[in-house]
């Protein structure tokens, strides 16, 4: 499933599995480069906004790209868990009273960990559900079967926060207060911080997950030959199951920033954003961890450097137009594995 | 097996007819200041003829706090005025899907309307770009429509080359569409004011949400302001999906603006610009906008002021392209209210007002006829006929031959802090004052 899998077979320093990470560093210094040039003195705000939403985009399509990894179905309902994951965490904020920022830090970090416990654990509940009794059984069926069904579970859940919720824009008090921490060259607002070491703490934990644990072990083996992993004795429901706990949890988590980064959501922003998300996934290279980081950061840098050169009006047609690029150049995305591989 | 297939098909049949039946009666968004649309009226008295007059609105959604207080002027109207030998209900369209004004949506409302015989009179649309899908639709079928909101000016003159016949290719004559509202090219101008005049700001910078009415009024805007003598240092076009604002807010802080006008809708993301202005150290930046963000208080559901939020709201102007002094304020309000227990909108003394002209012609046309596709040409021929003068909670006011209104006031709101809402500045006749004097 990742570049990781081929490093025992690779040359002594490990360039295979740092082939990922050594993309996306490459990846930023270039587009700081290419901001730099269109956006002058603006330019740090500018790369700290881009470095900001794509994570935002990376711990979607993180969600997107374990369930395509290892059941080979793209989860269109997934952008609606982020939604609700938003909405979620809005309902908690509600009822805990909280009607702005929190400026003292205890209870700040007590509201955050609530919030995002919360959120995460029932949007991982709810992937669970969803896979239990829309996905389970038409595991074996022709492709098209659980993708219309991916589909349609994504109206449900719109509905379901339309008309039990609200249809129209609900703002969430936004958490964090607004400081700005002021290093000369540069200021960045305390926000800001906290999403990018959030998410980078999200993608680093799940890496560690896939990669040293049994059941991340047992995730990837159910990847990469279900039967096979069947043989050596792991169970494919329950990993499955975990899967997409993991991957929902995520979005839950990714809903939650929504609230704390942006501060409004509505019911159907789901689309949008699980189409970005989707792309980056596929853009890095669909069933791969660190493709999905890699691909959500560069949809973050195509919009901010679209906006920065005065096509923002262009942005979305930038954005895919890489998509398209990428795939005709190479079909398996950015890291992705060369089909051959595959046996 | 099979029991535990039937019962989780049974399960999802349940949550999805739950869904679909709740969703089949679209109610308005949940907040103090929202209400239900207009109730239907009892059955026709005897001898009466039935008729009804349409409405063509954006209802749910993030569009509520637009289409309902405008809806709501009309059944103040019907309840409030009668034709004798008529009685006159409603036919409510919703042009919003998923919240947002839909064009398409709107197009296929008025072809419903047109096919409801009875219906001889539309109040509607709201937004500029769906009247652009529904001008030829209602001009084929002959059916009068009575905009209260719409203020694009190439809707009925020629603007920006654009001849506005080729709008209503069937019937180029015979025009089915009046406004009540006026046009852009005076709301814009009357934005520059706001900006150059009121507040004496010399520098702007421009938005605009790439829709037909917001588009329009920027460009008025950037004209006009550069007119008087400002500098417009940008004009840009966020697509009006646009979920986050903030690398376009960082490029504009960058630029140092005294002035920020955007013209374009709510529902197009304004709040949320607003907002992220002043999480970026921009709260303090005047910031201008048309009639499209001014749909309520902060305390009405997802209007701009509740999603700009406390820090994005000071110092931020809107305008209405309507009378705010109209004849009989206090008591129109005091009726509005008690009807619907909450205070009118920006637009819904226009809508009571197109109301009345369709009263009139009614009135006038109407004794001793039957047929109602007769009823609804002549209705059609007498709004369209400029001699015509209307006596309307507006004041006095008559169509040209294009359809546009007689009046040509545009009011002057801005934000504040005490009611956080919008407080009437001032209003300004066009006719007698125009810019530049």
């Amino acid at each position: 499933m990742t570049a990781e899998a081929t490093a025992l077979s690779g040359p002594r320093f490990p360039v295979a599995r740092l082939r990922g990470p050594l993309i996306l560093l490459l990846v930023i210094l270039a587009s700081y480069a290419v901001i730099a040039f269109g956006a002058g003195e603006q330019a740090p705000a500018q790369f700290i906004n881009a470095v900001t939403i794509g994570a935002l985009y990376a711990l979607i399509a993180l969600g997107y790209t374990m369930v395509y990894g290892i059941i080979e179905l793209i989860n269109f309902a997934h952008g609606e868990i982020f939604m609700c994951g938003s909405f979620v965490s809005w309902s908690v904020i509600t009822t805990m009273g909280i009607t702005g920022a929190i400026t003292d830090i205890p209870r700040l970090v007590i509201v955050l960990v609530v919030v995002f416990l919360i959120s995460m654990l029932v949007m991982g509940v709810v992937g669970v559900i969803i896979e239990r009794f829309a996905y389970r059984r038409l595991r074996n069926a022709p492709r098209l079967a659980p993708l219309i069904t991916a589909i349609g579970v994504s109206f449900i859940l719109q509905n379901i926060i339309s008309v039990g919720i609200s249809n129209s824009v609900v703002t969430i008090p936004q958490l964090i207060p607004n400081t700005k921490l002021d290093f000369g060259v540069f200021s960045i607002s305390v926000i800001n911080v906290f999403v990018i070491a959030l998410a980078l703490a999200l993608m680093v934990a799940l890496h560690l997950f896939i990669t040293q644990t049994r059941l991340g072990t047992a995730m990837r083996s159910t990847a990469m030959d279900r039967e096979a992993a069947q043989l050596m004795g792991v169970n494919i429901n329950t990993t499955i199951a975990i899967t997409f706990f993991i991957g929902s949890a995520l979005a839950g988590a990714a809903g939650v920033v929504q609230g704390l980064y942006i501060g409004v959501t509505v019911f159907n922003i789901g689309f949008n954003y699980g189409l970005k998300a989707f792309t980056a996934a596929v853009l890095g290279g669909i069933g791969n961890t660190t493709g999905a980081v890699l691909g959500g950061f560069v949809i973050g840098f195509l919009e901010v450097i679209s906006q920065v050169y005065g096509y923002a009006n262009w942005s979305e047609a930038v954005v895919f137009g890489a998509l398209v690029a990428v795939l005709i150049f190479r079909p398996t995305g950015i890291l992705g594995q060369q089909l051959a591989d595959r046996a | 097996m099979k029991l535990r297939n039937l019962g989780v098909l049974g399960g999802i049949a349940a949550l999805t007819l739950t869904a679909c039946g709740s969703s089949a009666t679209p109610v308005p968004t949940t907040g103090a200041a929202a209400t239900t649309g207009p109730a239907a009226t009892t059955g026709p008295a005897a001898g009466s003829i039935a008729v009804k007059i349409g409405i063509e609105l954006p209802m749910t959604g993030g569009e509520a706090p637009n289409g309902v207080p405008t809806a709501n002027g009309v059944a103040l109207a019907l309840a409030k005025i009668q034709v004798p030998g008529f009685t006159v209900t409603i036919n409510q369209q919703d042009d919003a899907v998923n919240g947002v004004h839909s064009a398409t949506q709107g197009a296929t409302n008025i072809g419903t309307l047109v096919n409801d015989a009875s219906v001889l009179f539309v109040v509607g649309p709201y937004n500029s770009s769906v009247a652009q899908a529904e001008i030829p639709v209602s001009n084929a079928a002959g059916l009068m429509q009575c905009s209260p909101a719409n203020t694009n000016p190439g809707l009925t003159k020629t603007w920006g080359g654009v001849d506005p016949k080729t709008l209503r290719p069937t019937n180029p004559d015979k025009i089915a569409y009046v406004r009540v509202a006026t046009t852009d090219d005076l709301q814009g101008a009357a934005g520059a004011d706001i900006a150059y005049n009121l507040q004496g700001k010399k520098t702007a910078y421009v938005l605009d949400d790439t829709q037909t009415y917001g588009k329009g009024i920027a460009d008025v805007f950037e004209t006009q302001f550069k007119a008087l003598g400002g500098t417009v240092l940008g004009h840009d076009s966020p697509p009006s999906t646009t979920s986050d604002f903030t690398s376009e807010v960082t490029t504009i802080s960058g630029k140092k603006p005294d002035y920020v006008y955007y013209g374009g809708v709510t529902t197009s993301g304004l709040g949320l610009f607003r907002k992220q202005m002043a999480q970026q150290n921009m709260a303090s930046t005047d910031f201008g906008g048309g009639d499209g963000i001014n749909d309520g208080s902060a305390a009405t559901a997802s209007s701009f002021l509740q999603i700009a939020g406390d820090a994005g709201d000071p110092n931020t102007f809107s305008t209405v392209a309507a009378t705010h002094d109209i004849p009989g304020l206090d008591a129109f309000n005091s009726a509005y209210k008690a009807m619907f227990n909450t205070d009118p909108g920006s637009y819904s003394a226009a809508a009571y007002a197109c109301t009345q002209v369709f009263l009139q012609a009614l009135k006038s046309v109407g004794t001793g006829v039957t047929d109602l596709a007769a009823l609804r040409s002549a209705v059609r021929a007498y709004v369209a006929t400029p001699s015509n003068s209307y006596d309307t909670q507006l004041g006095t006011l008559s169509f040209d031959a294009n359809g546009d209104t007689s009046q040509k006031v545009i009011s002057y709101y801005g934000f504040d802090a005490t009611s956080k809402d919008w407080k009437f500045i001032k209003q300004r006749d066009f006719t007698q004052q125009p810019l530049g004097q």
